[in-house]
């Protein structure tokens, strides 16, 4: 059990291990024994709740030993399996807070080789306030992986609804998507829902690329570059125009921002797979009239209209 | 070819969309830039790439692309997995090198159009 030492990159398992505390990932439910116990009583309730160990507790519930299948086994080898274990238990007993982040508890493990730790409930008291295994652990991180995966899909998952409650109004409606700045957790969110928006109207599949990588490729030079804004879609019968404006700082040299290849994007936006100069040249390729007005007063305005063929009523 | 014969042929681990492996590839495109992505000219692609990103899953999406492999045995970002759940998009990861994986395609394809 080396996760600390793996060479490999463990960058969100990592995050997640520092983050997650003890207690989030303990099993409250404690099974334990007093010290009256013997040890055939022991070997029969580890059996039926499949466990190989558990905490000896007193009557205040403090912990004052651990048992574990390794000293049953050798009850039964030595002859004192109906012994109590009070005289036979280990008494040097390594716990640890429940507020502890969950590196404290690996390293724990790596250097005592438990197969599990009682928890305490703080640094102060012998308190019993649960029991960790590595597989605690390991179920705890997989969840936690699990709910992030869950919590963008729910997400995106409502903004289709949201682009499919567009629909069924008038068709012809004009759309307006506010674009955050910096908003890199949500970035393509607007370019999605007109995407599937025009998708539900049937637009042949071509243009329907073209109009979402103009949004998508709008937005992100929203988000990227200037102080947030927002993006209109207004679909017609013969074309569709995509307006894109922001609240500046606005773009110096258009020309030079034409360049495909040039940009201004730090080295954060480029670690995300954006930056790399495409932006605008992508658009202008896209759209079938592009229009570019921007002043360093009041922000960029961006406007690209794709021609359709009969878009029907 | 399909989905799910790319599975066979680069040893594939599908990560989510086991629903959408029958669906026909148009083209095949293999970027590590976003905007590259977003430059290519048809849909319906499958993706090699070695970004793993929320955004790559996105920006596949926003292009029409139909699925997306990671090489190398790179593991995306769970919020690549949430996304490529809710747009049925189908994520792949190949213990194969992007050269590799190439390599293979283009045999399998040579194969059959004999």
């Amino acid at each position: 059990m080396t996760i600390l030492h793996s060479k490999e990159k463990l960058t969100l398992a990592s995050e997640l291990i520092y983050e997650i505390k003890v207690k989030d990932a303990m099993t409250r439910d404690v099974i334990y024994f007093s010290q009256d116990s013997t040890f055939r009583e022991i070997q029969s309730s580890l059996k039926k709740h499949r466990i190989s160990g558990a905490p000896i507790l007193d009557e205040k519930k403090n912990i004052i030993g651990m048992v574990s299948i390794d000293n049953v086994i050798t009850a039964l080898d030595e002859g004192y399996v109906n012994e109590k274990v009070k005289d036979y238990m280990s008494r040097d007993i390594i716990t640890i807070p429940q507020n502890y982040s969950l590196v404290s508890a690996i390293k724990k493990f790596e250097k005592y080789k438990f197969g599990r730790l009682p928890v305490t409930k703080n640094t102060r008291t012998d308190k019993i306030a649960g029991i960790l295994t590595m597989g605690d652990i390991l179920n705890c991180l997989l969840v936690s992986i699990q709910t992030i995966a869950e919590k963008v899909e729910k997400k995106e998952d409502q903004n289709t609804l949201l682009s499919d409650k567009m629909i069924g109004q008038d068709k012809k409606k004009r759309l307006q998507f506010e674009v955050k700045k910096a908003d890199f957790d949500n970035a393509g969110q607007v370019a999605s829902m007109i995407r599937n928006y025009l998708q539900k109207l049937n637009i042949e599949k071509q243009i329907l690329r073209r109009v979402a990588i103009v949004c998508y490729e709008a937005e992100m030079n929203i988000s990227i570059h200037s102080l947030g804004g927002h993006i209109t879609v207004e679909v017609e019968e013969t074309k569709i125009e995509i307006i894109a404006t922001d609240y500046g700082p606005g773009i110096p040299d258009i020309e030079e921002a034409m360049r495909p290849g040039y940009t201004t994007a730090s080295e954060q936006i480029r670690a995300l797979g954006f930056g790399a100069g495409m932006g605008l040249p992508n658009i202008k390729r896209c759209a079938d009239y592009l229009e570019l007005e921007s002043s360093m007063e009041t922000g960029t305005i961006l406007k690209a209209i794709i021609h359709v063929e009969g878009l029907g009523g | 070819m399909k989905i799910k014969e790319i599975v066979k042929i680069l040893d594939a681990e599908v990560l989510t969309g086991e629903l959408y492996l029958d669906i026909e590839i148009e083209e095949f495109a293999v970027c590590d830039l976003l905007s590259d992505v977003l430059a290519l000219s048809k849909d319906r692609f499958l993706l090699l790439t070695g970004l793993t990103t929320q955004q790559v899953v996105r920006t596949a999406e926003i292009a029409g692309g139909i699925g997306v492999v990671f090489v190398r045995g790179k593991t995306p970002e769970p919020g690549a997995i949430g996304m490529a759940r809710s747009h049925h998009i189908p994520l792949l990861m190949t213990p194969m090198s992007t050269f590799d994986a190439c390599r293979t395609i283009v045999e399998a394809i040579n194969k059959k159009e004999k």
